[in-house]
């Protein structure tokens, strides 16, 4: 018997092509939550993404970080031991299965295609939908389209699950789509905007040519003011229902005043002013696909500039969590109360637009303007999720913590090549005062606590500067594990290797942590034999890797090349990178390397405005743990906080959990 | 036309003023009870009963036909030729009755909408103030202002659009209560009110008309603009108001014409109509 497809079904097969991230099947639909049994404990986390343990001890130390403090004088403070590598998809997803990357199958934001060397989202996989009718230009899906999980193992509010201890999981990272379960769960990191990407701005602007051609995570269109009018077309996801896939759009127009600085934004029924410096806060829009079809989303404008040029800012097009085309929470009803009590709010996984400040298109103040609206709605959802909390566990994650470290190093370290002396003296204090408002929520979190409450500050990883760029793949050209077809040719800027001799080429690197060795049988041009002759070469390469110095600054440029057999365990373990590089301080890849490209420089000062890091070596770089409860392991890991969990709700620890309690010797 | 629509708003007023207060749920079921009873005496009164129930019967008789004479089918054909004939008549019939309660219908849906339509700001909330000129009036050369009261504060300063004929500032809401934006241009002023508060049952006019009869007809709910100002409209977007039924939000247009219909088909046997 054959099921007929729901809207959204229906609606997702067709946008199964779209993008690589932008289709899926929801987990099965259920309205209420999960998990009725009252336990005796609660377990609440706050996840921080990125805090570091040397600055959270500095400021501690300090006197900044008051709620840190008293919670540390409770249970403790331990530097907890993060994935290798220290990726936020790959640490949390140690944390979610209680493993090493053997056991989940992550190993970092970048995997390939061995059979394509083509680079590929390692989280999630969208399929297309395998059956369609095309009739005249409109083709319509029949079967399949979906986007997978690709995390393996299980997640530990499934295991609560099992023994009916109702979750509530707020975003935790490498969750998209949710993975199926009766928990409440709302999917963070990993979930694409409407168009399928990580995050699409536009910007549009009378000078174009004021923004580099070759931006990321954007787009510059040029308009033309006629009469105090400028007509522009807000693109939307591509409209995989025609046979031309062309992309759905929106027709929108802005109305500027003669003389005052301000504009009317029409657009379908929004009808709206705003000033120069002004956000519109969330507006929804909606693709028309076809007839019957169409896509919501949400997203943000900001007036930059009325005259002499006019500019204006297009945030990225959030899925829209009141009607979501694509799977963000379990149950589904979880994502739509949550857009009934609050309103819109972002959806994406990372939601600061750290592209737009790269790219100019948003400069340092309007950055955190716009992060500050992820803050605040942070906040005012934990209060909601706070308010009901009575039985279970509780995860919260914050995002900011890590999007600002990122983005403001440069202005809080004099040694970094970007540092900036006039912008320093207004934004060379955004690390700490961020680390001050995470103090804040931890505040408010510990005056809101019980006695049976365990609660837990971590995070996933440390911080450090990112001051040089190193571009793997140009150095294993040069030590002659790389070759390119043309002996000539100095470089290939081409992403996916197009100009890479695959019959002499010996290892290749992909990803921001990742080498992989050109092996037969696995690349589908490999040239290495596996076993001795793979194991030795890696070794070579690992042995070298660790042994290559800067010349600019003599300093050791990879920490640790670690070998994958060596580190990994579990059913995924094969699918590793032979070779994960754990970069010494101040060193990362390059943004060339990592989708296989190959520049013509080993190593490049970092100039960008993305100037903190965390792919170094994991001893590096391990990430914080609090607790109100004395904590006896020495040397925690993420796994470990898994195992802790199993621990305190009584559950005996599944065999695939490799950690220990933290509250165990 | 003023006072014509302040009588009928008086009416709609007193008949909705005991039940106000219990919500908008008690008063749409009132207003749709009253509508119903209301559309049946009117249907009654203006149709042709005996002809209505022929009708019927006649395409009762020929739905007979077609299962009697299932293995005929010339008089299958022919049954169902007399079914259409017999529903056209029907719609004759009823067609008379249907455009004499447009007239009260629409009075009826101008007043709902004020009722309905929309919710009160609430504090903190902004809202748009579009205010049309009516033909020959020039955003760009009148000097028309807007001076708000210490609850409302104006946002932007005007925005003026040449080819639309139109000026538009962005007000936000301070203060509960009923606020009067006022306009003045030279000596003269004209106001329109906004409020701001809590969503409970209350007229909200969103749209002041200009002095053409069509918009006040429309727009009864505030006294029009006077003509010496050659303002077509002063519209302030108020968020449009739902009925809530268990977390649904249901446009009330909706539920008014189902509860309207589903109580005169109730009544119908009451008053001996024939619909």
């Amino acid at each position: 018997m054959t099921h007929p497809l729901s809207r959204r079904d229906f609606m997702k097969a067709g946008l199964g092509a779209a993008s690589l991230a932008a289709l899926g099947t929801r987990p099965g639909f259920v309205q209420k939550s999960f998990g009725k049994t009252a336990t005796p404990r609660k377990i609440l986390i706050l996840g921080f993404d990125g805090m570091d343990p040397g600055l959270t001890d500095r400021w501690i130390r300090e006197g900044k970080l008051p709620a840190f403090r008293r919670l540390m004088a409770q249970g403790g403070f331990r530097s907890l031991e993060t994935s290798v590598p220290p990726q936020s998809p790959v640490a949390w997803s140690n944390f979610i299965a209680g493993t090493n990357p053997g056991g989940h199958g992550i190993f970092d934001f970048i995997h390939r295609d061995p059979k394509t060397y083509i680079p590929e989202f390692s989280a999630s996989a969208t399929e297309a939908a395998t059956k369609t009718i095309r009739i005249g230009n409109t083709i319509f899906p029949i079967k399949g389209g979906k986007v997978r999980n690709l995390r393996g193992g299980k997640a530990f509010w499934q295991i609560l699950e099992e023994h009916d201890i109702p979750a509530t999981i707020f975003k935790i990272p490498a969750n998209y789509p949710p993975v199926a379960t009766r928990q409440r769960t709302i999917s963070g990191m990993g979930t694409p905007d409407i168009i399928g990407s990580y995050g699409w701005f536009r910007y549009y602007t009378t000078a174009p040519k004021e923004i580099r051609e070759d931006i990321g995570g954007g787009e510059v269109r040029q308009v033309y003011v006629i009469s105090n009018r400028i007509e522009a077309k807000l693109p939307g996801p591509v409209n995989t229902f025609k046979k031309d896939r062309p992309t759905a759009e929106i027709d929108f127009k802005v109305y500027l005043d003669p003389q005052n600085p301000v504009v009317k934004i029409v657009i379908q029924d929004h009808e709206f002013l705003l000033r120069e410096k002004e956000w519109s806060g969330w507006k929804r829009v909606r693709f028309s696909l076809i007839p019957t079809q169409s896509v919501s989303g949400i997203c943000m404008f900001y007036l930059k500039e009325v005259r002499p040029n006019f500019r204006l800012y297009v945030s990225p097009i959030n899925i829209d969590p009141g009607d979501a085309a694509l799977p963000i929470s379990t149950p589904e009803s979880y994502a739509e109360e949550l857009d009934r009590n609050f309103g819109p709010f972002f959806t994406k996984g990372l939601p600061a637009d750290t592209s737009a400040l790269d790219n100019d298109v948003l400069d340092e103040g309007e950055f955190l303007q716009q992060d500050g609206f992820v803050l605040e709605e942070s906040r005012v959802m934990l209060d909601h999720e706070l308010d009901r909390f009575d039985s279970g566990l509780l995860f919260y994650y914050i995002s900011s913590t890590d999007q600002r470290q990122h983005m403001f190093w440069r202005l809080f370290d004099e040694k970094h090549p970007a540092y900036d002396a006039p912008l320093a003296g207004k934004f060379g204090g955004t690390i700490e005062k961020t680390y001050r408002e995470a103090d804040e929520i931890l505040d408010r979190v510990m005056g809101r606590m019980d006695k049976d409450t365990l609660l837990l500050a971590m995070s996933d990883h440390g911080f450090n500067p990112y001051y040089r760029s190193f571009n793997l793949n140009t150095w294993l050209r040069q030590s002659g594990y790389l070759q390119l077809t043309n002996e000539f040719k100095q470089e290939d800027l081409e992403i996916g290797f197009p100009s890479t001799d695959w019959s002499r080429t010996k290892a290749y690197g992909i990803g921001l942590n990742g080498l992989y060795i050109n092996q037969k049988g696995r690349e589908a041009n490999g040239i290495v034999d596996q076993g001795a002759d793979t194991d030795n070469l890696v070794r070579e390469i690992a042995r070298k890797l660790e042994e290559f110095k800067d010349p600019k600054t003599n300093d050791q440029v990879v920490l640790k090349a670690y070998v994958a057999k060596d580190i990994y365990t579990g059913p995924h373990a094969g699918e590793a990178p032979d070779i994960i590089l754990g970069f010494n301080r101040g060193y990362r890849i390059s943004f060339s390397s990592p989708l296989g490209r190959v520049p013509k420089d080993v190593l490049e000062d970092n100039l960008s405005k993305w100037s903190g890091d965390h792919m170094g070596a994991a001893e590096i770089l391990p990430g914080i743990l609090l607790a109100n409860q004395a904590v006896k392991a020495d040397s925690p890991a993420l796994y470990d906080l898994t195992a802790t969990i199993m621990d305190v709700f009584g559950i005996e620890k599944p065999k695939e959990l490799i950690g220990t309690s933290i509250f165990k010797e | 036309m003023w006072v014509f629509n302040s009588v009928i708003g008086t009416v709609f007023d007193a008949i909705v003023w005991p039940v106000r207060g219990l919500g908008p749920w008690p008063v749409m079921i009132e207003v749709s009870f009253l509508t119903g009873l209301l559309m049946l005496v009117i249907f009654r009164r203006t149709s042709n009963q005996d002809g209505i129930r022929a009708a019927k019967n006649r395409i009762k008789a020929h739905l007979l036909e077609l299962r009697l004479y299932k293995d005929s089918l010339a008089q299958q054909l022919r049954s169902q030729g007399r079914i259409l004939a017999a529903n056209g008549r029907y719609i004759g019939y009823a067609l008379k009755p249907m455009l004499v309660m447009i007239v009260p219908v629409v009075l009826i849906l101008v007043q709902l909408n004020l009722w309905f339509g929309s919710r009160p700001l609430r504090v903190g909330e902004s809202a748009l103030v579009k205010l049309k000129f009516a033909e020959g009036g020039d955003p760009l050369k009148t000097d028309l202002r807007l001076e708000a009261p210490a609850g409302i504060e104006v946002e932007t300063p005007p925005l003026r659009i040449e080819d639309e004929g139109e000026i538009d500032w962005r007000v936000r809401a301070r203060s509960e209560g009923s606020h009067v934006l006022v306009f003045r241009s030279g000596g003269e002023t004209f106001t329109k009110s906004v409020l701001v508060g809590r969503e409970r049952m209350m007229k909200i006019a969103a749209l002041k008309p200009g002095p053409g009869l069509t918009d006040q007809v429309f727009n009864p709910g505030e006294k029009p603009v006077p003509g010496s100002f050659s303002v077509a409209s002063v519209e302030v977007s108020f968020p449009a108001r739902k009925m809530d039924l268990f977390g649904l939000g249901l446009p009330w247009l909706v539920v008014y014409f189902i509860l309207s219909i589903i109580i005169g088909f109730a009544f119908k046997g009451v008053f001996k109509v024939e619909i």
